[in-house]
């Protein structure tokens, strides 16, 4: 309990307020940009919070996480084009009401469904959070080694093509991960006499690269793709007819969101697909849906913003990251020398508090800052590529090279930044291969610890029933989604 | 699931079907190579596992999903990468390039030449993209952060 008071008290830096209301307009911006969204956008800003205190750092990467998630809908509704991919399904109907006339009222009716789905989202982390950390508390590394694999076989659901390539692009990060000095024997891997690498590969570096440069070459093949921008005359909030027509819409889609982020590695695209499909299945028009339903956007609005605070909840209680964006803050918190984990919320717990009371903080202000700024941000659609890309490229380089003042992180950001857009040319995911980098030290870490505990019979991890259990759900993971629809084909 | 358009050149489709996973399995034998080079730790001080016991962990599983790659039924037709990729492409090289002569002259030009290879012809946006962005952002991260850059020809004027 003093926790939380202290960690609303943290808060209360004037400095660090001023950061959150720079950083909720900077994610508005970011969100709002086409091909910027939460992910690369935190990733290109990481090496700016280098200096700053961990509280300030983490709250202004939860904060641009938060307010970029919403403002893709800003595009979204307004150009057809997500800002962020979980703004995806907004456009199914808030640009057939925008070219209605009605852009003002999908705008409105996207900042309060994103607000209360972010709302109800951080009162759920805030207190399951601590609870699945109270309860990791019983963890010893075979059960953590479960965990960890169980966390990357959820990647076998994140690709856009195949699960097998989503695990091999997993697989990669985790190989890359063993790249230096093995801190348990300290010799030396995959270094070919180069001293930069004996500490391994930078997280940051590669996430500039995978996220922000491989994005710039996606760019690059999208030159000359016109887009029709509608005109936003003024932003509408909903009226009394739309909150009764869509406020079971947004309490379902807020707790799927909110669920879907728990899940290690699901993040907001997949909880607004869930939530919109809900939204629909549940509706009593819709047939309206694609045409310009304001639950559509209701539902949709809400799943992807609930999903933030999730998405926080594995990252911060167990270390293992809820959405590919909090995989970068996780990579950001290592950067600031923070150990994501139970033991974070006894012996940092003003941190852990400020963190979740600042994100409470973004859900209010964007609200605030969407509605009437909207129009301002609406007018970043018109920002040339000409200039974006190439000021993309100047932060993306700058910012690889600042964490550790070393060319070696801007030769690695450029080398993953093409190796990231190949990988995305051919279905491979980034965000598996972010997720593996991050994740690859801790499973080698927690085998090796398992060796030691069981005495080299690996076997007996699987005879220990917190483990086993996370052992069988991985299994259900990996197999999941193939047998439903092998089971679906035998029903049809 | 099939994916195909109808223009799909069915050559190009095996070439990506088998030509991705041979390469990832060529990537993998070679760190495997590598792998065996590792310096091996007594019995006493492995702390459970050898150093390239892990890595060749990841590789065999890596090898074994490329193998299951050409039968997954998924073919995507892709088109050719678009000409504006590879001059970006081609841009990076002489930024790399142009960083041995000063980090900011590499930026700037890549800056420019980037925008005016994707069409900008506006002097206005080329003289912010080539000039003032570089400049505001080396001022900001070295007054602001604190960040000391390489030393270089413009640089060098600054820091002395």
């Amino acid at each position: 309990m003093e926790a939380i008071f202290s960690g609303l008290w943290a808060l209360a830096d004037p400095m660090l307020l001023f950061l959150i209301v720079l950083a909720t307009l900077g994610g508005i911006l970011v969100g709002a940009l086409p091909g910027l969204n939460a992910t690369n956008g935190v990733a290109l800003l990481l090496p700016f919070t280098i200096t700053m205190e961990p509280i300030s750092a983490i709250a202004v990467l939860t904060t641009i996480y938060c307010a970029a998630t919403f403002a893709g809908a800003v595009t979204a509704i307004l150009i057809n084009t997500p800002g962020t991919s979980a703004s995806a399904t907004t456009c199914l109907d808030g640009y057939p009401l925008a070219q209605r006339g009605e852009a003002g009222r999908a705008l409105g009716m996207a900042a309060v469904s994103s607000t209360i789905g972010g709302i109800i989202s951080v009162l759920c982390l805030m207190a399951a959070a601590p609870l699945l950390a109270g309860a990791a508390y019983k963890f010893a590394p075979p059960e953590y080694f479960a965990l960890t694999v169980f966390g990357l076989s959820m990647l076998a659901s994140i690709g856009e093509e195949s699960s097998i390539k989503s695990i091999m692009s997993g697989a990669f990060g985790v190989l890359l991960a063993t790249v230096g000095i093995d801190l348990l024997t300290t010799v030396e891997r995959f270094t070919f006499g180069i001293n930069e690498l004996t500490e391994g590969i930078g997280f940051v570096p590669v996430m500039i690269g995978v996220f922000g440069i491989a994005e710039l070459l996606a760019q690059a093949g999208q030159l000359g793709i016109f887009r029709e921008r509608i005109t936003l005359r003024a932003i509408q909030l909903p009226s009394k007819a739309d909150y009764k027509k869509t406020w079971k819409a947004i309490l379902r889609s807020s707790g799927i969101g909110t669920f879907i982020g728990i899940l290690p590695a699901e993040g907001a695209t997949i909880a607004s697909m869930i939530g919109y499909n809900e939204a629909k299945r549940w509706s009593k028009t819709p047939e309206e849906f694609g045409k310009g339903s304001i639950e559509g956007i209701a539902g949709s609005e809400a799943a992807n913003n609930s999903a933030t605070g999730g998405a926080m909840v594995p990252t911060l209680a167990l270390g293992i990251p809820g959405s590919p964006t909090a995989a970068v803050i996780l990579a950001g918190l290592m950067v600031h020398g923070l150990r994501p984990g139970p033991t974070m919320f006894t012996e940092q717990s003003t941190f852990v508090f400020a963190i979740f009371w600042s994100m409470l903080l973004v859900n209010v202000l964007f609200f605030f800052i969407g509605l009437y700024g909207a129009r301002i941000f609406a007018r970043a659609t018109l920002i040339p590529l000409t200039i974006l890309w190439p000021m993309v490229f100047l932060f993306s380089i700058v910012g690889a090279y600042a964490l550790d003042q070393s060319m070696i992180d801007v030769w690695i950001a450029l080398i993953f930044g093409v190796i990231g857009y190949l990988m995305r040319r051919y279905g491979f995911s980034v965000v598996s291969l972010a997720i593996g980098l991050i994740l690859g030290g801790m499973l080698e870490k927690r085998l090796g610890q398992s060796m030691v505990m069981l005495d080299e019979q690996w076997w007996l991890i699987a005879t220990r029933p917190l483990s086993l259990f996370f052992l069988v759900l991985t299994v259900l993971a990996l197999a999941g989604p193939a047998l439903l629809k092998k089971i679906k084909k035998f029903k049809s | 699931m099939t994916v195909q358009s109808k223009d799909s050149d069915t050559s190009s489709l095996n070439t990506s079907r088998w030509l991705i996973p041979g390469l990832i399995i060529l990537f993998c034998i070679v760190a495997f190579y590598f792998t065996t080079q590792f310096d091996r730790v007594p019995e006493i001080l492995k702390r459970g596992i050898q150093p390239s016991d892990f890595p060749q962990l990841i590789l065999l599983l890596l090898t074994a999903l490329a193998c299951l790659l050409p039968f997954e039924n998924i073919q995507y037709n892709r088109p050719a990468i678009p000409p504006s990729v590879f001059i970006s492409l081609t841009l990076m090289i002489i930024f790399v390039l142009l960083t041995h002569l000063d980090f900011f002259i590499a930026l700037g030009c890549f800056g420019g030449l980037l925008s005016f290879s994707w069409g900008e012809r506006r002097l206005g946006t080329l003289f912010l993209v080539t000039l003032l962005l570089p400049t505001f952002v080396f001022f900001l991260f070295d007054l602001v952060f604190e960040v000391r850059f390489p030393r270089g020809l413009l640089t060098n004027l600054w820091y002395g």
